[in-house]
Order: C-alpha cells, then structure tokens, then sequence
C-alpha cells in the first residue's frame, strides 16, 4: 500500500509541477479555456485517487475546485481573477498536503480549508476582495508548518528518472570499465609498479561498486507487481463465483523494471488459468474436505543471476487424461504416443499450442491460446517455465527469470578462428565428435549424429555463416554443442572450439546486421573486440529444423530406453595410464581444467588448488601428470570434496549390467561391462577414505597453554589446534583442557583436565608426558576431545 | 545554404557527408568481420563501449572495388539508433557549402545517382553530397 501511497504523492507532485506554468499562464489570462482544461484535468485526478485512497480533506478541496472549475467550462461562470486566486490557494494547499501524506502525517481540516473552499463561491466575493483572509492565513500556516517541514526532509527521497538517462550513466560506466581493462592489461605488461597498482586496485573497486549500484537503480521489487494482483484475483474469483485467496512471499526480491514489465502478462494469463481450471468451486472444495477458500501462492526467490517464481494453487491439479484426449483430438499426438508419456510429460502438454482442458469458452480463459504463448513469452526474454501438478492437490508453475534483459549467459565459441556466443539456456550438453559414443551420418545433403541412441541433425556453424563448406569440414575435429530449443527441437551444431561461460551485455545490431537471421546481437569482450550471439532459433528456422523436423519416434524411443535400463548413471574416462575407469556420476561435482602449476606434490601429499580451495589429489597412482594443462574430476561425497585426476573425460554411460566385485582390489568398487566392454568402477569409498581431509569441528574445545613459554607458543600452539582445539583466551572463564609445563607457570584460568608436560624424557612418575612425545600427547588430546564431545 | 560538409573521397571521387551528422572521424584499428552479412559491410568495431557497424562506402555505392585507404578512416554516423563507421578512401577537412544543392542534368552515373543527393559546389570545387541512408541500404540488387 505505501508504493501505491508514494505512487500517487510522485503523480500529484508531477502533476503540480507540469501545471505550474499553466496556473500562471492562467492568472494572465482568466478567461483562456485551454489552461482550464489542463487544470480541471489536475484536480479531477487529484479527486478521483484521493477517493481511492481515503482523504476525505483532500478529496474535498478538490472536488469543490473541480465544481468551480466545471463551471466555467460549461460557460455558467466567468473566470475572474478573485477564482483564479480562490483556485491557486487550493492548489497550494494540496501541494501541501501531498507533503504532508508522504510525511506520515494526518490530514487534519482546519479553518483556513473551510475559507478556501468558501472562496470558490461565486457570492465570495465580498470576502475575497479584501485580498488579505486567503493569502494570511496561508502564510501563517506556513510558519506553523516550519517545524514539520524540517522533519519532511529526514523522509527518504526518491526522483524519478528517465530510462534512457539511466541507459546512458551505465553505458558510460561500461565505457570505464573497458577502459580500466585496458589499463590493467598495460600496467601487467610494465611489470609490477606498487606506487601504481595500489591505487589502481582502489579504483577498480570502486568501479565495481559503481557498476554494482547502477544496475540497482534498474531494479524494482517485486512488491510493485504484486500490489496489483489481489485486486485481479478479486475481480475474476467473484466472477467465476469461487473463493480465493492470496499469498505472497519474496515480495523484497528485486528485478529489472523492463523485466516486470515482461512477466506481468504471463503471469496475469497463469493466475487466471488457475483460477478458472485450478480452484473448484466452493462446494467442490467441501465436499473433498478442503478449505472452502481456494490459495494461490506467489513466492520469489533470487538463487545467482536468476529469480525463481512460484505460482501454486491448492485447486485439482491438470487433469492428464483429459489433456492427453484433447492432444489426440487436436492431433498433435497419437493415442499411443500419449499411452508412452508419463505424467510429467503429459502436463508439458499444456504449452502445446491449441489445447485447452476447459470444454466451454469462458470469458476469461479456456479460448486455447495461452500458456504456449506465456512459455514463448517467457523463453523470448531468456526465462523458463515449467509445470508440476498433483491430481486434487493442485498445480504449480516454476518460472525462472534472469534478472535483467540485457545480460545473457552465453557460451563461446569458436569458428573458422573467430568467437561467437551461444545463448546458454538453449544448451543441453556439448560432446567431442571424436568421442566414440557419436556416429556421424549422412541423408541426403543433411548431416546427421547418433548418440545416445538418438538421431539428430547437425550443422556446421561453418557452414552456416558461410565461411567454410560443408564439404571440406572435418566433422570429427569439431566440438558439437547440442541444442534444445524452445519447441523441443534438437540440433547439433558443431564449432571449432568451445572456450567458455561468460555473461554478457548484449547490444542490438544494425538492420542490415539483423537481415542475415544469424546473430540476435553483439556484445563487447573485456579487452573491447566485439562478438556476435548467435541467433539460434532464426537459424534452425532457416535450415527447416523446427516443427516438421521433429523427431517424435525419438521421443518415444528415449521413454521406452529410460524404462527398460534404469541403470546407474557413471562417468567414463580414461585414467593417466590410459585405462578406461568408470565413476558413478553422483559422485562427480564438475570437471575442471587446469594448469600443472595448480598442482601441489610432494610425496606422499598431493594437493590441487582450484578456486582458491585446495582439495586432495586422487589418480595419481595410475601415471604421471601430463604437461602443460590436465582434467580434473571434481567428487564430492557431500562434505569433502577432492579432485581426480584423468587423461580424458569420455562419456557419461549407465551401468546396466552385472557389478563383478572385486576381492582383492580395493580401489575399485568392481568392474562392470560398458558397451560390451569391461570398465572397473572407482570405489568412492575408498577413494575418500584415502584422500578426503578430517572434517572441520564446528565447535572445537578450548585448551589452555602457559602463555609466557615460548616453546607452548610456537611448537605445542600449532599441534593443538591440529589436534581440534581452540586456544583459549586468557578472558575466556572457563577452558575443556589446560596444559602445563613443569617449570612453567601454570595456565591461568580453570579447566575441566590438564595434560601436564615435562621436559626431560625420562618419566617422573607423576602422570605427565615428555614434551616431544608426539603420540602420547596426540593420544591424550584425543582422548580428551573425544570424551567431551561425545 | 551554409552547411558543414565533411569533405572526403570516395572511389577515388571527391563526396561529402553532411558534417553535422557525423560524430566523429576515427581510424579503425580492428574490423572483427561478421560472416554471412553483405560484402559492404566489413564487421564491427569498437569505440568506446559502443559497438560500430563498418560500411565500406565504396561498395554500397555499388562498385567493384572496396575502399582504398591506408589509414582506414570512417565517419561516424547515427542512423535510427545504430551507429555506422562509414569507410572511406581518405577524410578531409570539414568546409562549408559555397552553394546550395543542385542536381546535375544527365545525372551523377552510376550508383552516385542512386546514393547522392546532388551537387555542392565548395572550395576545392563541386563534390558530391552522399545521403547516408542510401550508403547504409547498400548497392541496390541488396537494398531491393
């Protein structure tokens, strides 16, 4: 309520503002028509939310100006000058209150509203023309008002901005920014420069919390969207004649203003299906035992550079069987393909263009268009929607958004020795064609892949820019990126070399740009070259790849694969001697690449440095680490994390057959047959058990040593932090162990033990431990946590 | 009729940009070439955050053979809210108009008949004033 509240204090304050010029051009001239106009129209709004909102003050000055006003413009009333006067005071006074309003405080009527309200009466004039009683007491009032006006100015101020105003700062912010790259590419090649660096440093960070704020001021809560809904969900319940009810949550989440503007219509199409097809009547609703009152929940969330909405109802969830009849009706499927789908993918067939589980047209919704539109309009801005329902429990739509329009997480790559960008929501997953799991084919003039027993065409970015011929191109040097695109089309367009994730500015290209369908935009790399995105979805348009192309038998034939091997899913790759291992996907975190440097060896110890982490090193028993760059299997076991090392990443694969235990190898959980072939599985195990380190304690015990023993400090210190303890603080009251060294003063504080420490190796007798004695006094700060914790 | 004129050459003819038009006169270091788009339009280069569309003037006009210019200089111009880096052989000073336009009888020739907006006489004599629009059509077989 306080954003509409601000709303109408902006509006009012604008509108004033815009009839400043117009009140005194009318003063001049009283009897110009078209300055009434302007200043009817002013006070006519002001009335009209002043109703809405409940000032009845407000709404009466108003409204008395307005009579007046109308007056003249019916032509019943000249304007004199005593009425313009009469008609500012109001004016003034409203100013005023708008101040007043956006300082929290009430409305009160007082004398002087009485007076300028009488002023406006045509046989006022008595009274007006001493000139003296309308302007007085407005003057005295200010001086009343002088206190209150300072306390105005703690309110948080905002103004109001052009976009493109906005639009330019940040352009130049961007400009600043490609110039400081460029700076610190030159200040690298000079070498290091401290009296330089230093404040370069300072000024890249300030750069970054610049850049930081301007996106923020493009950024709106989600609250300003949500203010609007209640009111429609009101409006379409009673009409519908159910009950409804709203929730919201994460209205605090911010977005791209352009964005909200973006979702509002699909999201008003989703609330209104829900409404109509998802909420049952309240009688329904009784009669299956639910709340006569139907929710619908609204919950935003910001995970990364994403926002994720929720929109759920508690209504009766998709009707599958019905959508299904309607899909073969409509004949977008078959009877059996609809028999082959599961629930999930029945629900998905709500985006289908066409269908509509509603039998009878209503006047708000069931008409078929929608939810195919709402997904295109949600997919053209770069966000997802995806549905999940509950027979008699309800439906939920999952939309995902990024957070602005211009930001675009891409993939690049490259192609005939130039970068493109990939839009990344359209990636599924990217394979070498040297892989063995791809088979390349031929029909006719197009180029096919297998893989994953699927069958899809393949491009050539190539080709496809022109720039080399189909002919010539060695397809199993290629990298292929296999792309979904929003209809559940699927291509494989192969490029030279994929490079790398980047988020990127995109920026619209030159008409002529545009004609070639290939690329939706351009964006500028750090060091200032620019890079085309490539337009996807225009170029499998171009080649015939949407619609027709698509390949429903190999819907059916996934589904059928995915029901007859529901195998586990493993990792295949070659270990550094070259053997093809296995590791259970779960395992796998991510791979990484990564120069030798970041590799630690010494012994024994291997350690890796990824991320600024360092994680343990497992795979080097099976070879040496190889020159130059080398990929890395990132596991996790939940709480550790290590890194193993691998020649060649190959394949993800199921395991379908047989585990053959092995009794005499530990290292490997078995071996089992991939493609006929034999691969033994890496044991996780003891894969973890060999390399993951002791888990942090959260909450180490506090140990006491004698603080003026140099030898406590710098020797026993560091073995009894490993050990898992805190060194306590002198102030900390109390301790869980103290250790004391004979000679030494004794800690000071109390404690629950104490570990006594001599320093002769010959034993005293009295229970206490040479100071070198490593493993006694491991065994006994063990000994001592463990009792603790436990 | 005063008007500021960028004197420049194109296809080794004197022409002339409306001055006031034109942002900037830069040479351009790095062309990143766009395959697929028309041979008048040599690729993209940056200035500034800002990314410029390179039109080759010579070959919008419609002749065979691309700018000539040792220093790659454009004029940089805004047209519908994309900015242009019009390629030319060389850019000369900016001079005022002498006269005001005037279309020659028998025409330019061609593709100048097309692109230009008619006659100006200046200092150095009569040039021909481009229409930017026209340049950044392209030749007409792909402006059709």
């Amino acid at each position: 309520m306080d954003e509409l509240l601000a709303d109408f204090v902006a509006e009012t304050r604008e509108m004033l503002e815009q009839s400043g010029t117009e009140l005194v051009a009318w003063e001049a001239d009283p009897s110009d028509t078209a300055r009434i106009d302007t200043i009817f129209r002013f006070v006519h709004t002001v009335k009209g939310n002043c109703g809405f909102f409940d000032f009845p003050l407000l709404e009466k000055l108003s409204h008395a100006a307005e009579d007046a006003l109308a007056e003249c413009r019916a032509g019943r009333r000249e304007a004199d000058p005593a009425l313009v006067t009469a008609v500012l005071a109001i004016i003034d006074r409203i100013g005023e209150l708008a101040d007043m309003i956006e300082a929290g405080e009430d409305l009160v009527e007082d004398q002087n509203d009485i007076a300028l309200i009488a002023a406006l009466e045509t046989d006022a004039a008595i009274e007006v023309q001493s000139d003296v009683s309308p302007v007085e007491p407005v003057s005295d009032e200010q001086d009343d008002a002088a206190p209150t006006a300072a306390k105005r100015n703690t309110v948080q101020r905002s103004i109001r901005l052009p976009v493109d105003l906005l639009d330019e700062v940040m352009k130049g912010v961007s400009d600043m920014v490609l110039a400081r790259n460029d700076l610190a590419r030159r200040l690298r090649e000079a070498g290091e420069q401290p009296t330089i660096d230093g404040p370069f440093e300072r000024l890249s960070a300030i750069l970054a919390d610049v850049r930081t704020s301007i996106t923020r001021m493009r950024m709106q809560r989600l609250e300003h969207l949500f203010t609007s809904l209640p009111r429609l969900v009101r409006d379409l319940s009673s009409e519908l004649g159910k009950q409804v009810m709203v929730d919201f949550e994460g209205g605090e989440v911010e977005l791209d203003r352009e964005m909200i503007e973006m979702i509002r219509d699909p999201l008003t199409h989703i609330i209104r299906n829900a409404i109509d097809h998802g909420v049952e009547t309240p009688a329904e609703r009784l009669k299956k035992g639910k709340r006569e009152i139907g929710l619908l929940r609204f919950a935003a969330r910001q995970s990364g550079n994403q926002i994720s909405l929720l929109i759920s109802d508690d209504g009766g969830g998709i009707d599958t069987e019905r959508l299904g009849q309607k899909a073969v009706a409509a004949g977008i499927y078959s009877q059996s393909e609809i028999e082959r789908m599961s629930d999930a993918q029945k629900h998905q067939l709500i985006f289908e263009p066409g269908l509509s589980t509603a039998d009878e047209v209503s006047a708000v919704s069931g008409r078929g268009v929608g939810m195919d539109v709402v997904r295109a309009n949600l997919e053209r801005v770069g966000g997802s929607i995806t549905v999940s329902s509950k027979p008699g429990e309800g439906t939920s739509f999952h939309l995902h958004l990024p957070l602005t329009l211009s930001i675009i997480a891409t993939l690049t790559v490259s192609s005939g020795g130039q970068n493109y960008a990939i839009p990344r929501s359209y990636i599924e997953e990217i394979v070498f064609g040297s892989a063995n799991s791809v088979e390349f084919a031929q029909a006719g003039a197009r180029r096919l892949i297998t893989f994953r027993g699927r069958r899809v065409p393949c491009l050539s970015l190539a080709d496809v820019l022109g720039t080399e011929d189909n002919e010539r191109c060695e397809w199993e040097t290629k990298t292929l990126v296999l792309v979904r695109l929003a209809s559940d089309d699927v291509f494989a367009l192969a490029v030279d070399r994929v490079h790398d994730h980047e988020d990127v500015v995109v920026k619209p290209i030159a008409p002529a740009i545009m004609q070639t369908k290939l690329y939706a935009g351009t964006t500028l790399l750090d060091d200032g070259t620019p890079m085309m995105l490539i337009d996807l979805p225009s170029i499998a348009q171009m080649r015939g790849l949407v619609g027709e192309m698509r390949s429903k038998p190999a819907l059916a034939e996934e589904q059928s694969r995915k029901k007859s091997k529901d195998g586990v899913p493993l990792m295949l790759f070659r270990g550094l001697d070259g053997r093809r291992r296995a590791v259970r996907l779960e395992l796998v975190k991510r791979i990484d690449t990564v120069s030798c440097e970041a590799f630690d060896i010494d012994g024994e110890r291997a350690q890796a440095v990824i991320d600024g982490r360092i994680l343990p090193l497992a795979g080097l028993e099976h070879g040496t680490l190889p020159e130059g760059r080398c990929r890395l299997l990132r596991l996790s076991d939940g709480d550790s994390e290590l890194v193993y090392t691998v020649s060649e990443v190959l394949d993800a694969a199921e395991m379908t057959e047989e585990l053959v235990v092995s009794a005499n190898d530990a290292s490997i959980e078995g071996v089992t047959l991939v493609e006929g072939k034999p691969v033994p599985l890496v044991d996780g195990h003891t894969l973890f058990f060999k390399h993951s380190a002791p888990k942090r304690i959260d909450h180490p015990l506090k140990c006491r040593i004698p603080q003026d023993s140099d030898w406590a400090r710098t020797i026993l210190e560091p073995l009894v932090e490993a050990a898992g303890y805190r060194i306590a603080h002198e102030d900390d009251d109390d301790a869980d162990l103290a250790i004391e060294i004979a000679g030494n003063a004794a800690p000071h504080g109390p404690a629950k033990e104490t570990i006594r420490l001599r320093p002769d190796p010959e034993d005293a007798g009295d229970g206490s431990i040479y100071r070198y004695d490593r493993e006694s006094l491991l065994a006994e700060l063990k000994r001592v946590r463990t009792g603790r914790a436990a | 009729m005063n008007d500021l004129l960028l004197m420049c050459t194109i296809a080794g003819r004197d022409a002339a940009i409306p001055a006031l038009r034109v942002q900037t006169v830069l040479e351009i270091d790095d062309i990143t070439p766009i395959p697929g788009t028309p041979d008048f339009i040599c690729g993209l280069t940056p200035l500034r955050s800002q990314a410029l569309t390179v039109v080759d003037c010579a070959l919008a006009l419609g002749f065979d053979e691309p700018c000539s210019s040792p220093d790659r200089r454009a004029a940089v111009v805004e047209v519908d809210g994309h900015l242009y880096a019009l390629m030319v052989d060389s850019a000369q000073d900016v001079s005022e108009a002498r006269s005001d336009l005037v279309a020659i009888p028998g025409g330019l020739g061609d593709g100048w008949q097309r692109a230009g907006l008619g006659m100006v006489e200046t200092e150095t004599g009569p040039v021909v004033l481009v229409d930017i629009e026209k340049i950044i059509a392209g030749p007409p077989a792909l402006a059709a």
